[in-house]
């Protein structure tokens, strides 16, 4: 069987998740199938330089475009599924993923299975595990090949760097595909680290929906004082504008790996758990004790987190003037 | 300007979730079903376009409560409410719903369907890349901001590690929302009264054609807790605890 891998990467950069995708592939596969990455962006050397545990590359370039969206995006690895005759496509779970792996599935008339995090082959179909319910329910799943799947980020480990051999790299010119869609990159926005970089904060207290409101944010930023930390906030917080989008955690803002991470009324949604789960100490306060943070967390309390700030931060306190 | 707008009612994640004694679905006698957050956003941003380029707004909701909740899309300034019929009661699986929807675009003319980027139950696919592929619409996910510029639309979809790109995309399109450009706005009382008397229209399930799918072969609840430790429920031994364990690995000075 063939395994088409679909990676990802822009600005001079491989997504790393685009090597966890040539893992999930072996791990589908069986001896002599064979692992064909697949590509598309502006620049494809950061994928030669990377992708060589694949037995191929299908290089998909477009000089003109920062960026590739996803609507050229599929139409590049719809050519090549077609020209490729796969059992089976690996898209990763991203926001170029979303688009990519539903539009596939619809062209292909193909099964889809999403948020998988375990990948196990009988023969001619697959048994997948995949996360529902913001991951507090796992599915076990049977799949007809041909198929598609959308893998969840850190489900798999990323494959070994490696050359891609020349004569293993097929090289697409992308430009007039970028050109002639109907959708038109007219502009990209890298966020600027003047006020914070969570990405070398070495800890971190981080606030989710179950803070409530916006001037309780200031109970836990107090607690972050006290403990020297950056303050930061699941999606829904930042989204409510009560705290800046440079510190927003998880897979739409940054991925951090800090000393200490305090999570503070945060569920751990697979969104959330991408952007913070390689942390070094992970505490966790959650009044419901099936939250997923649980499942990443190092120590967990189920108390209520403005008993337990209240508490903590003046036993702290005490502490340090003593 | 038309838009269709799905609205998804989906079991209240934060409550217990149990399994069926089939092991294949989840217990829905007793689960609170709310509208999928990111479908409240959509909605906004279907209401924000109508507010600023002038747009007919067609609601649509599935699953248990739709009513309660095409009446608060009207309070907010929908035009037009239609409850889709649901297959069976498991589930609302965007890859079967996706023909029906399809099928709305059309006999409403829409140009834009707009509705949230996932939802919880989208273990079979997302509705935004099935609609726009099964339309032969060009569809976009993850957006954070939404305008209307003639028969063009300007979308800013959040890329990973804070990255922002703005698109311009010939209408008619598919738009999964992630966040509308202002938070979903509260309706006063008076307002949901008044839309309580508004006609909801009724929408039959239409198939998406699709012959194979994946099936579910059973549910599980993650057996395994971590390796991590329970420190309870007592704010006071919390404190305690962790102010110890902070300060023995060098985060406070206790
Ligand atoms: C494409 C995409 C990208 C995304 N990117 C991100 C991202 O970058 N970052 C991110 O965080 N999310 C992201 N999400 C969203 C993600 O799916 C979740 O919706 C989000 O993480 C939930 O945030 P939360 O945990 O704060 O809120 P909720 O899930 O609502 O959880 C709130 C928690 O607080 C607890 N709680 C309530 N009150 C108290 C109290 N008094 N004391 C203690 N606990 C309490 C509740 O038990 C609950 O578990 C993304 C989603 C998509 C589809």
């Amino acid at each position: 069987m063939r395994i088409v891998a679909c990676t990802e990467g822009s600005f001079g950069k491989l997504e790393p998740l685009s090597l966890e995708m040539i893992t999930a592939a072996r791990a589908a596969g069986t001896a002599g199938d064979e692992v064909v990455a697949f590509f598309a962006g502006q620049d494809p050397e950061p994928a030669i330089a990377s992708l060589g545990v694949a037995d191929r590359l299908i290089a998909a370039s477009a000089g003109n475009s920062q960026l590739i969206a996803a609507d050229p995006y599929a139409r590049l690895l719809a050519d090549a599924v077609a020209a490729e005759e796969p059992g089976l496509v690996l898209v990763p779970y991203s926001a170029n993923g979303l688009d990519v792996a539903g539009d596939l599935a619809a062209r292909t008339g193909w099964p889809l299975v999403s948020y998988v995090n375990e990948i196990i082959r009988d023969d001619d179909r697959l048994t997948v595990v995949a996360q529902v319910y913001g991951g507090k329910i796992l599915a076990e799943c049977s799949v007809p090949l041909p198929a598609i799947l959308m893998i969840n980020p850190g489900a798999f480990a990323e494959a070994e760097r490696r050359d891609v051999d020349a004569s293993k790299v097929q090289h697409r010119d992308a430009a007039a595909i970028v050109a002639e869609g109907k959708v038109r990159l007219i502009g990209v926005d890298v966020p600027s680290y003047d006020s914070v970089d969570l990405t070398t904060a070495e800890r971190i207290v981080c606030v989710g929906r179950g803070i409530g409101d916006e001037a309780s944010i200031d109970i836990a930023r107090g607690l972050a004082d006290i403990l020297g930390a950056e303050i930061a906030g699941s999606r829904p917080v930042v989204d409510s504008g009560w705290l800046p989008k440079a510190r927003q955690v998880g897979k739409s803002g940054q991925k951090v790996k800090p000393k200490l991470y305090l999570a503070l009324g945060v569920s751990g949604a697979p969104e959330h758990l991408e952007g913070m789960s390689k942390s070094d100490l992970i505490i966790a306060v959650n009044t419901d004790p099936k939250a997923p943070i649980f499942n990443v967390a190092h120590f967990g309390a189920t108390c209520d987190l403005f008993d337990l700030v209240a508490n903590l931060s003046e036993r702290l306190q005490a502490a340090s003037s003593r | 300007m038309k838009i269709l707008v799905v609205l998804r009612m989906i079991p209240d994640s934060a409550g217990e979730l149990e399994l069926t004694s089939d092991g294949r679905g989840i217990d829905r006698e007793w689960l609170d079903f709310q509208l999928n957050d990111f479908d409240d956003h959509a909605l906004e941003e279907a209401i924000l376009l109508k507010e600023a380029a002038g747009a007919t707004v067609v609601a649509v909701a599935i699953g248990e409560g739709s009513n309660r909740v095409l009446q608060m899309a009207v309070a907010r300034g929908a035009d037009e409410a239609i409850a889709l019929e649901a297959e069976g009661d498991g589930m609302i699986d965007s890859r079967a719903i996706a023909g029906s929807i399809v099928a709305l675009a059309r006999s409403k003319a829409a140009d834009l369907v707009l509705c949230g980027v996932q939802s919880t139950e989208d273990l079979f696919g997302q509705l935004v890349p099935y609609a726009g592929a099964l339309l032969s619409w060009p569809h976009v996910s993850g957006s954070s901001r939404l305008g209307a510029d003639g028969s063009a639309l300007r979308v800013t979809q959040e890329r990973g590690g804070g990255i922002a790109a703005t698109y311009e995309i010939a209408l008619p399109a598919v738009i999964g929302v992630q966040t509308a450009s202002k938070a979903p706005r509260y309706v006063s009382g008076s307002k949901l009264r008044e839309a309580s008397k508004t006609a909801i229209g009724k929408a039959p399930s239409e198939p998406a054609g699709f012959e194979r799918s994946a099936e579910i072969v059973a549910l599980r609840l993650p057996g395994q807790r971590g390796t991590g430790e329970n420190l309870g429920d007592n704010p006071e031994n919390v404190a305690e605890r962790l102010a110890n364990i902070l300060a023995a690995k060098g985060f406070a000075g206790v």
